[in-house]
């Protein structure tokens, strides 16, 4: 009986032995939320990425425009060629270590941003190299045959959009074939910007996709962005300078979320619903976007610093929809 | 000798030769290079087994139950991403174990959702009713628990055994009777045990473990282990006459044990899991069921000389297992493991109800439907009924 009894509680006094034999070997660390700095012996679980190490560089689209193959018509418009391919078996590293099946015009999400003056000639190569119907869907104006939704084009085929370039603004693509939902939340979609003639202000031009991914298909995103990486943005701050008018292009293209929005830090910005107007429709540091709803926001930094812009609905911001503006004593200013 | 050579070589190459198609089968279709079965997918499963909460930490133990190894890559709580860190690795190979480190300054009582990311996007979830601090293994709290499950566990076993004495004195159909009512209570607590593993491995045992065949298996391993083995100590003891109640008594002490070890879980578990107020039930709940359980040492004894020191050590290896059950459920707890040993419970359980049952058939001369033993039976299970109420 004493033996059983004795046995039974050395096994017990083990418990409170055990928790001091685990002792660090290699410890790693990393930075809280809060700013809490904690060490592992593990692996860390933290949605970081270097940019060499990212897959889509966010850095990179942001201020890329695609202009097309330009030529001169014997009428004297402007020709503009874009050629766009679709694909729909493109495993991507959406966040550090997921893997997840995005569908792409030109190899990536959002697809290319298309540029064009009002007016142009807008052809669009599209090819299909996906396995599934695929279209290209352009909000603004044009004939009926070039929509993009009664004209399915199946793997492997081809079809040309053409129209004039209009009206002036900032409008989004994207696929539009059934079941459109699952089209548009894996990646089918990009940004088609129509610059008024006489140009917009010289400024510091980005765009910026408000988008999202459902990894679980749970019809609720996981992932929050704006340009597709969560984070990025916040970890890799947007480089900009003080007194510099920067516009940027926005298009909330989420699905399953009604709403989305934009909140600027320390500072408002003049807000150009669709930009199809120049005067401006608010002054404000905050608009509540639906889907495909986009507009212009046009500001300037006096003050050098770091300042957060995210989604105000910020639950989006704490799964990835945040990014910080890094601005820095313009040229002019440092004597 | 060359003949029975033959046959021997013959016996173990029958006995070897279905095997050897069997491995030759299974190499085949899992070996390199073979994609026979390569057919739908295989998705991947995180099960979250435990959730504590630490000093402005939260830990999940998580395990892979899915038929893949998988990455984990991201934690969340309530749904928003949070640094974190995994231990010791994030590659998780089939039911592989690692520990999620969550930095996050929770708040006491309230709600969290835990989630774990692999690396296809899927998220997995638990959900945690009210936070709790999680305990710290300390002398302290070691003492505190011993002195629970003594209140539980040996204090109750020692105070049903007082009843022997009257027992004693009563006349033989009475006491069969209370052999009886021993028999209904191990039957209940046997119900109860298998109920309770069932319970626990339907709300947080992954799919994976099969759960009720789980415990179906403990089960009838702990009843054939213990069976065997009492089986032999009352044969053994057969010589004299008055050690074969000591014998049943034994089995039913150790039997009790074993299922005092699961309660001592359930109260740790509960303090563990700061359902305080629970568990205070709990353990009046305990002390007065735990009572009659002395009335079932005691009743074989009956009819034996009184040996003090005897009946002491079965009250303490029936009740002391609720202190090592407390300190396991409150310190250690997996649900696995308890599981395990409230399985392992009721088959001890059940083993001992098989023993009274034939000792009673020998006493009796009867086929158990005395009325003494019918309604013995009877009155141990409504016993029992109204005293789990009090839990």
């Amino acid at each position: 009986m004493l033996t059983i009894i004795i046995a039974t509680f050395s096994v017990a006094l083990l418990y409170f032995v055990f928790p001091e034999m685990i002792e660090a070997q290699t410890a790693k660390t990393f930075v809280t939320h809060s700013g809490a700095i904690i060490k592992t012996t593990g692996d860390i679980l933290d949605p970081v990425y270097l940019p060499q190490t990212v897959e889509f560089d966010p850095q990179k689209y942001l201020r890329e425009f695609s202009y097309g193959r330009v030529s001169i018509l014997d009428d004297g418009r402007t020709l503009r060629e874009f050629t766009i391919i679709a694909e729909d078996d493109k495993i991507m590293e959406i966040s550090p270590g997921v893997f997840y099946n995005t569908w792409t015009f030109n190899g990536t999400v959002p697809g290319p941003t298309i540029r064009a003056t009002e007016g142009d000639i807008v052809r669009i190569h599209f090819i299909n190299n996906g396995k599934r119907f695929h279209t290209m869907h352009f909000h603004g104006i044009h004939q009926a045959n070039m929509d993009g939704v009664f004209e399915p084009v199946g793997p492997g085929g081809q079809f040309t959009y053409e129209w004039n370039a209009a009206p002036v603004g900032i409008h989004p693509y994207h696929c539009h074939v059934m079941p459109l939902e699952e089209h548009i939340a894996h990646g089918l979609y990009g940004v088609y910007i129509v610059d008024p003639k006489d140009g917009r202000p010289p400024a510091d031009e980005m765009v910026m996709v408000l988008n999202g991914f459902d990894t679980d298909f749970d019809t609720e995103n996981n992932f929050y962005a704006a340009n597709s990486i969560p984070f990025y943005y916040q970890h890799h701050p947007i480089q900009i300078n003080t007194d510099q008018l920067i516009r940027i292009y926005v298009v909330n293209m989420l699905e399953f979320d009604p709403i989305n929005n934009f909140h600027l830090h320390g500072n408002l910005y003049y807000y150009y619903p669709t930009g199809t107007d120049t005067v401006p429709f608010t002054f404000t540091d905050m608009i509540t976007l639906s889907q495909s709803e986009r507009g212009i926001m046009e500001f300037e930094y006096t003050y050098p610093g770091k300042y957060l812009f995210h989604a105000h609905k910020v639950e989006f911001s704490e799964k990835g929809w945040v990014g910080i503006f890094l601005a820095k004593n313009s040229e002019a200013k440092v004597e | 000798m060359e003949v029975k050579n033959t046959s021997k070589a013959k016996l173990v190459a029958s006995g070897v030769i279905p095997f050897a198609f069997l491995v030759a089968m299974i190499v085949y279709i899992f070996g390199p290079g073979s994609d026979l079965i390569d057919l739908g997918v295989s998705l991947p499963e995180i099960t979250i087994e435990k959730v504590e909460f630490l000093d402005s930490e939260i830990v999940a133990t998580i395990r892979n139950t899915g038929r893949i190894a998988v990455d984990v890559v991201m934690a969340d709580v309530n749904d928003r991403i949070h640094p974190a860190a995994i231990e010791p690795d994030k590659h998780l190979e089939r039911f592989e174990t690692a520990v999620v480190r969550i930095p996050f300054l929770w708040n006491v009582a309230e709600p969290y959702l835990i989630g774990i990311t692999t690396d296809d996007g899927t998220r997995f979830e638990k959900e945690v009713e009210a936070a709790a601090p999680s305990l710290e293994p300390s002398l302290e709290l070691a003492g505190f628990f011993a002195i629970i499950g003594t209140y539980v566990g040996i204090i109750p076993v020692m105070i049903g055994l007082l009843w022997l004495p009257f027992i004693k004195r009563i006349s033989k159909s009475k006491y069969h009777f209370f052999l009886a009512i021993t028999v209904g209570l191990l039957l209940f607590l046997g119900i109860d045990a298998t109920e309770e593993a069932l319970e626990v491995s339907k709300e947080t045992l992954a799919d994976s473990f099969n759960g009720v065949l789980l415990v179906a298996t403990v089960v009838l391993l702990s009843f054939l282990a213990l069976y065997y083995v009492s089986e032999r100590l009352v044969q053994n003891t057969n010589l004299s006459r008055m050690t074969k109640p000591v014998a049943v008594a034994l089995m039913v002490s150790i039997g009790i044990g074993l299922h005092n070890f699961g309660e001592g879980l359930a109260i740790g578990a509960a303090i563990g899991l700061g359902q305080v107020a629970l568990s205070t039930f709990l353990i009046v709940g305990f002390a007065i069921h735990n009572t009659t359980e002395g009335i079932a040492i005691a009743s074989p004894l009956a009819k034996g000389k009184p040996m003090i020191g005897l009946l002491a050590g079965l009250g303490i290896l029936a009740g002391a297992p609720a202190i090592f059950g407390a300190w396991v459920g409150g310190f250690v707890y997996s649900p696995f493991t308890a599981i395990i040993f409230l399985s392992i419970g009721a088959g001890a359980i059940f083993q001992v109800i098989v023993i009274l049952i034939k000792w009673l058939q020998d006493e009796d001369d009867k086929k158990l439907s005395s009325t003494a033993v019918v309604s013995g039976v009877a009155v141990g299970m409504l016993v029992m009924y109204l005293t789990s109420i009090l839990i």
